[in-house]
Order: structure tokens, then C-alpha cells, then sequence
């Protein structure tokens, strides 16, 4: 790894590092200070470059950790609800009201349901569906086995489909 | 249609089951941005749709990179005045204990020299010590005995000249009566 490629690997995972830190966190102004704080750590071990495998990789691990200890450190409560956060969520401007409010209801269960999951669920469901790392990256991020990412992927999926399916026939 | 709505079910099979590639779940994510979702899939959408378009929403502010290489030239800087820290303490302890030899040097010269003796034993053969000893004190005893021997000398050549000693005691009496009675008779003339 070189100057060029640590920019690269800055300007392309910033913002999937963040959302990362912000899911275990559940706050803005942390999860940045974690993302920098992983930055700076990759940035000061620039003689060990070479040794660093999956770079990527290594960048999501020590955000999950760092995220992690922060959370157990400082006891951060989860004051700021996701459902706040996507308020803010820019709409098409050619939906209708009644689109965008059935729209922003469909949001919130989607995030009603991940926070039955648990913690792990969490981080290898949303690794996987918004990052779209491979089941390998994913147990070199979180520490864990390819076979143990799968059957956790699994049961998130599972839970997922039950709830949407739940949340469906409480509509109907 | 029907084919491509076969397929998306086939693939939320294997999606549930975990067995779709990253590259099959985009074809699902694509399929349900789109707007022909049938009845019995629409619960899903939010999954595939909602999910993805919400979290890619969620992004660090423009300024975090300028913010970053701020932190990163600071931490640079850092680096330069770090070996300085680290070796801060070592210093001080290293100044104490040259103060402190320094001290101990100082007091240790100064208490040997209190406890200097003031005859050195010069000698490290003890006969010879003994034999020098005994030269001295007879070199000693030599010039005492010629001092006796010459007053002795002294008081016999004293004694062979007669000297009536009262005589001269008496006399020195006299001359000084003399000079007692002088200044009176002198004013009486």
C-alpha cells in the first residue's frame, strides 16, 4: 500500500465506515470521531503497509472494534432513534404525500425489524446487504468463521422475512 | 414478465437460504427499485429498496477529509516532539542520579578526609620499623647523654672557681640599698 491507495481506500470506505460506527453508536458525532480515529490508526503504522492483507478489511475490523469500545466504555444509550435520523431523508420529489408517507412507514418497519435483531445479526446483515462484502471478508471483520457468518446471515434473513411478513398482515 | 417475476422468486429462494451471490442480491435490489413488483412481493420491498436507499443516505459531511489530513499533518507533527516525551522521564532520572553520585562522590571524599590519621604508618616491615625506631631513640639517647655530660662539665668547672655565692648575694643587696638610700641623701645635702 502506498500514499495513493491509503487516499483511495479513505475516499472509498469513509462513508460505509461511518454508517458502520453509526449502527453500533448511534451517534453522528462519535461514529466520525471513530472513523477518524481508524484513519489515523492506519495512517501511523504506515511501515507495516505491507504486512496489511485486505486493507479494506482491516478498516471495517477496526471500525467494529473501536465502535464496540466505545459503546462498552461510555455506555452510550441509544437516545438517538433511527427513525429521527431518516426524517430528514430527502424524498423524490415526484412522489405523492401519500406515496412518501407509505414510504417513510415502510422505512421504519424495515428498521423496526433490524432492531429485533441481534447485535451480531446487525453488523453481518447490514456487512453483507449494504456493503456487499463476501461471507470471508465479513468473518475477517468480525472475527468469526465463513460457516458462523452464514448461519448468522441466516437467521437475520429468516427474522427479517418473518417480521416484514408480521408487519404486513398487521397492515392488511 | 411472469419469467423475470419466476426468476425473482427463484432468487429470493436462494436468498433466503443464503445462497445468492453478492451479484444475484443486486439483481434483487435492482428488481425492487423498479416499480412492476407483484402483490404478494411488495412486503419485501422494503428489504431490498428502503433499506439500501436509507443507509447510502446516511454519509460523513464534505468537510471530513480536509478535518482528517488536519488530524493526520497534527499527529506528524506530534511524531517530532514524541522521542523528546518518551525520553523526558528517563532524563530526569537520569540527571537525579548523577546529582545524587556527584553528592555521594563529594561527601565520601570529604568524610575520608576527616578521618585521615595524623601519623600515617609509613613502615610495612615491622622489623625495620622496630630497628629505625631503635636508632632514633638511641640517636636521641646519644644527645641527651652529651647534653648531661656537658652540664656537668659546666657545674664542676663552676665549682673549681671558688665563687663564695654569699658573698655575691649579699652584695647585690647592698648596691641596691645603696641605690635606695642615694636619692634621699641627696636631697638632705
Amino acid at each position: 500500500m502506498n500514499n495513493e491507495k491509503f487516499h483511495h481506500i479513505i475516499l472509498s470506505l469513509k462513508d460505509n465506515l461511518y454508517r458502520l460506527a453509526l449502527s453500533i453508536v448511534h451517534d453522528k458525532a462519535e461514529a466520525e470521531d471513530i472513523v477518524q480515529d481508524v484513519f489515523l490508526k492506519l495512517w501511523s503504522k504506515k511501515d507495516e503497509w505491507n504486512n496489511i492483507d485486505n486493507a479494506e478489511a482491516y478498516c471495517y475490523r477496526s471500525t467494529k472494534n473501536l465502535a464496540l469500545d466505545r459503546l462498552s466504555s461510555r455506555a452510550i444509550r441509544r437516545t438517538e432513534s433511527i427513525d429521527s435520523q431518516q426524517e430528514s431523508y430527502a424524498f423524490i420529489d415526484s412522489e405523492t404525500p401519500h406515496l412518501q408517507f407509505i414510504r417513510k412507514e415502510e422505512r421504519s418497519i424495515i428498521y423496526r425489524c433490524i432492531d429485533e435483531l441481534s447485535q451480531n445479526q446487525q453488523l453481518v446483515f447490514q456487512l453483507r446487504e449494504i456493503d456487499g462484502l463476501s461471507y470471508g471478508d465479513i468473518a475477517n471483520v468480525m472475527g468469526i468463521s465463513e460457516d458462523l457468518v452464514k448461519i448468522t446471515l441466516f437467521r437475520a434473513r429468516k427474522k427479517m422475512k418473518e417480521l416484514l411478513e408480521k408487519y404486513n398482515d398487521e397492515r392488511i | 414478465m411472469m419469467k423475470e417475476y419466476e426468476y425473482i422468486r427463484f432468487l429470493l429462494n436462494k436468498y433466503w437460504n443464503c445462497e445468492t451471490s453478492v451479484e444475484e442480491e443486486k439483481q434483487l435490489q435492482n428488481f425492487f427499485s423498479g416499480k412492476d413488483i407483484p402483490e404478494d412481493l411488495q412486503k419485501y420491498a422494503p428489504l431490498f429498496r428502503d433499506y439500501k436507499e436509507s443507509e447510502l443516505s446516511i454519509r460523513l459531511g464534505n468537510d471530513f477529509v480536509k478535518r482528517l489530513e488536519a488530524a493526520i499533518h497534527q499527529k506528524e507533527k506530534e511524531k517530532q516532539y514524541i522521542t523528546i516525551r518518551i525520553f523526558a522521564p528517563v532524563l530526569k532520572i537520569a540527571a537525579s542520579i548523577l546529582i545524587m553520585v556527584t553528592l555521594g562522590i563529594g561527601i565520601y571524599f570529604l568524610a575520608n578526609e576527616n578521618k585521615k590519621p595524623y601519623f600515617a604508618e609509613t613502615y610495612n616491615d615491622p622489623k625495620a620499623a622496630i630497628k629505625d625506631a631503635t636508632y632514633a631513640l638511641e640517636k636521641l639517647s646519644e644527645a641527651l647523654q652529651k647534653g648531661e655530660e656537658a652540664s656537668k662539665e659546666t657545674f664542676n668547672e663552676l665549682k673549681n672557681l671558688n665563687i663564695d655565692w654569699t658573698a655575691l648575694d649579699s652584695m647585690d643587696v647592698e648596691t641596691e640599698s645603696e641605690a635606695m638610700i642615694e636619692p634621699n641623701e641627696k636631697e638632705n645635702l
